[in-house]
């Protein structure tokens, strides 16, 4: 589990202090602190850093220049990343504005640890689509392109999705078995199924969901899986039919 | 001798137009009826029937004109005769004897009543003084077998033939005929006619000298005369006697009736003028009728343009009323409105002075303890007295976090007030937004020992304006503290209803507050509250800003409060639909 990459779009030192404390005692990580917009972008769009949630203050040196930098992550398409507004007032044509930057969500300053960490919760529901996760008592992880966002604590974490093995599942927990760990995550499979990329991951048992990339051999007589890792898992006839996506060497 | 018998022509000349007239008069009665029956015969033919109705109304001219269309018109030889005769008899009472004896000799002998055509050429050769064609057509009217049946015309017929005779110097055959007529008339009770037939008589012998005979006949006639209201025969029997005396040489008889004769002739020149007089004014009277017609249609037409131009400036008069009273009553319901708006702007004015006051005091009292308390600071950081400092600090910072709510909350009513706050409802996690609240009331509630209790569970959500319900939840929690004692329990929950609201409930162990207190709180008014009697300052805006925005969210705010057990501030809020 890693932890969550922010970068945060402020002018004001004093505030961007108070606002990296607060992130990094709850294992956040701040990559950046931007001062402009073209900093911002230049930040941004820097392949080696991998931003996970932008915090963006609405108004950078008196102008606006912050819902613009909003405005054009937002063109790139498969590019634009979860992001909150901070501003210290509500001013009714900003936030009209501000508004049109979908996913919104805003955060109004002064604002305290809990609601800066409840911001970027929102933002990454929004953001993907999955509104109540966080706070419900059901389910606590998010699903996203590349990453789970696990609720740990009071913080977010996030695993590669490319690196779990597979998935198996007890009642409402999930167990998710990757290369390096092992831990769980409170979801049905139902929606655990209907949110994953079925193209990398295939249910083989009522329990079980697997991360195709990672299988090493099928032991069909045996109904029996091989994993990377040397991790067993069941293949149940029921589920049989996914080897058929396989090209069969004979 | 000569003389008398000149005057004698002239009487019988005037005795035939008389005779005429009667004799037309008599038979019409008969030919009236028989002539109504061929109009009724023939009803369709128009031009008969108006020539048949202005005959009989002896209009002769129109009756010439229609008789000559039905003559052009209708080859009806019954209708012709008919037509013929009407056009004879019209031309023959014009005295146009020629064109009337044209039209007789047109009529056919079938024609039923043809002795009358012959009548009529006897009494125009009469006219004519032709005697001797006159007394043929007389003559064969008498012969004819058909004139039997009207005898009453024979007297006429006979003694206009006796007539003739005279003229004719046949004197035998004169007297022979007139004294028939005598006999005929003295039987029908003709006064008038009689009096002709002894005058003539009398002439005939007095012509042939035999005055004997002649006298008494001319006395006669006098006397008859004497019995009728008629001038024309009284004035002719008084002149012939006046002649006869005359003659006779007694000239005082003859002197008497002269002057009869006089009399008579003056009574008829009387009577004509009196009738000429009584037509002039009868023309006069009409026309000054019509000129009083006249007048009055004038006046009647004056009248209607006065009465219609009235109806029109009244009613022009009764619009513009109307419409005047319209605006009248638009005006005065502005000034109504205008009025009640500056009520109500005077009181708003008053109520912002009110608060501008209140807040300049608090602010300026806030700071000003500020400015005392950092004093202190710097005089125990000069004097090394750390002890106190700790203490200072504490007091520093919730004065500055008194004044910057206070601050806060000014703000956003202004805010709310123009209306220029961004306000987006959503639906919200009352746990986790109670949480962030009550964060920072952490170090106030470990100050004051007072134990806070977030009792809301997770799955609640409402739907609301984030911002504006965090403003709402700080100001009800900011009382609750400010009225705790120590060692007090603040507990948030959320009280089951079986509706769509979510009441949530901030309940305290304070004070609490008296029913008027709780009324004055709720009340919908702009005006602030009057703070009571206890040391905290305030302004009363936190609450009018709590009641303007839970308004704006669509929800409701309720107080159950007993005074010294505590006070619950209830905020009814809509819950999200689509979450149970």
């Amino acid at each position: 589990m890693d932890n969550i990459n922010v970068l945060i779009i402020e002018d004001t030192p004093a505030e961007s202090d108070a606002l990296i404390q607060v992130l990094k005692a709850n294992n956040y990580t701040v990559v950046g602190v931007a001062r402009t917009y073209t900093e911002a972008l230049r930040l941004f769009y820097n392949s080696e850093i991998k931003i996970d949630i932008v915090v963006i203050d609405i108004f950078l040196d008196g102008k606006a220049d912050g819902i613009t930098f909003a405005e054009t992550i937002n063109i790139v398409p498969n590019k634009s990343k979860p992001f909150v507004f901070l501003s210290s007032s509500k001013d009714r044509q900003i936030f009209e504005r501000a508004k049109l930057t979908q996913p919104f969500s805003f955060l109004l300053k002064p604002f305290n640890e809990l609601e800066i960490l409840y911001a970027l919760e929102m933002a990454v529901e929004k953001f993907y689509g999955q509104t109540n996760v966080f706070l419900s008592e059901v389910q606590d992880t998010v699903i996203g392109e590349d990453y789970l966002f696990v609720k740990k604590n009071k913080s977010l974490k996030k695993v590669l999705i490319d690196d779990i093995v597979y998935i198996e599942v007890e009642d409402r927990y999930c167990n998710i078995v990757a290369e390096n760990e092992k831990f769980v995550i409170l979801m049905s499979l139902t929606k655990l199924v209907q949110l994953l990329d079925p193209e990398k991951f295939c249910q083989t048992h009522r329990n079980f969901i697997v991360n195709t990339n990672k299988i090493e051999e099928i032991i069909v007589n045996d109904n029996l899986l091989i994993l990377k890792g040397n991790h067993k898992v069941t293949l149940s006839d029921k589920y049989k039919d996914f080897v058929k996506k396989f090209r069969i060497l004979k | 001798m000569i003389l008398n018998i000149k005057l004698i022509f002239i009487f019988v000349l005037l005795f035939f137009s008389f005779f005429l007239c009667s004799q037309e008069h008599s038979t019409k009665i008969i030919f009236k009826i028989e002539l109504e029956n061929i109009a009724r015969r023939y009803k369709k033919e128009i031009n008969f029937q108006k020539a048949n109705y202005f005959f009989l109304r002896e209009e002769w001219d129109s009756t010439l004109v229609y008789s000559m269309k039905q003559l052009v018109v209708s080859p009806n030889t019954e209708l012709n005769n008919y037509s013929h005769y009407f056009r004879a008899n019209s031309f023959r009472k014009k005295k146009l004897f020629v064109e009337a004896k044209k039209e007789y000799d047109l009529i056919a002998t079938t024609f039923p009543f043809y002795y009358n055509v012959k009548f009529g050429l006897g009494t125009i050769s009469l006219e004519q003084r032709d005697f001797a064609k006159a007394v043929i057509y007389f003559q064969e009217i008498e012969n004819s077998p058909s004139n039997s049946t009207y005898d009453y015309d024979n007297s006429t017929l006979i003694h206009n033939i006796g007539i003739c005779y005279i003229e004719l110097e046949e004197y035998d055959k004169a007297e022979e005929y007139l004294l028939e007529a005598i006999e005929l008339q003295k039987s029908e009770k003709e006064k008038p006619l009689l009096i002709g037939s002894y005058m003539d008589i009398a002439n005939l012998y007095y012509v042939q000298f035999k005055d004997n005979q002649a006298i008494p006949y001319f006395e006669k006639a006098y006397q008859l005369s004497k019995k009728i209201k008629e001038f024309e025969p009284k004035k002719k029997a008084s002149f012939n006697m006046a002649v006869v005396e005359e003659n006779r040489k007694n000239f005082p008889k003859a002197l008497a009736y002269r002057k009869e004769y006089e009399q008579w002739k003056d009574s008829l020149n009387d009577q004509n003028k009196v009738w000429a007089i009584a037509e002039i004014e009868k023309k006069f009277a009409v026309k000054q009728k019509q000129k009083e017609v006249n007048v009055l249609q004038t006046e009647n037409e004056l009248k209607e343009v006065q009465r219609n131009s009235l109806l029109y400036s009244s009613i022009l008069l009764l619009l513009l009323l109307g419409v005047s009273f319209y605006f009248y009553k638009q005006k005065t319901k502005q000034n109504k409105i205008i009025l009640a708006q500056k009520e109500e702007l005077d009181a708003l004015n008053a109520t912002k002075d009110k608060l501008f006051s209140i807040i300049s005091h608090d602010l300026r009292s806030s700071v000003n303890a500020l400015k005392t308390s950092n004093t202190k600071l710097q005089e125990s950081l000069a004097t090394k007295d750390f002890s106190a400092l700790d203490q200072l600090l504490d007091n520093n910072s919730s004065i500055a976090n008194g004044t910057y709510n206070l601050l806060d909350n000014l703000l956003n009513w202004a805010l709310l007030q123009t209306k220029q706050a961004y306000f987006y409802k959503e639906s919200l996690h009352l746990q986790s937004i109670i949480a962030h609240i009550a964060y920072n009331y952490k170090p106030l509630l470990l100050n004051k020992n007072i134990s806070f209790e977030n009792k809301v569970t997770a799955a609640i959500f409402v739907m609301a304006d984030q911002d504006s319900l965090k403003i709402i939840i700080r100001n009800i929690l900011d009382n609750a503290f400010k009225f705790s004692n120590e060692n007090g329990v603040i507990t948030v929950y959320i009280r089951p209803t079986e509706d769509d609201c979510c009441y949530l409930v901030i309940e305290d162990t304070g004070a609490g507050m008296s029913e008027a207190k709780q009324q004055e709180l709720l009340k919908e008014t702009v005006l602030l509250s009057k703070k009571g009697s206890d040391d905290s300052i305030g302004t009363g805006l936190g609450m009018q800003l709590c009641k303007s925005m839970i308004h704006k969210n669509g929800g409701r705010l309720a107080i159950e409060s007993q005074e010294g057990i505590g006070t619950k501030i209830i905020i009814i809020l809509p819950k999200t639909d689509n979450n149970g």
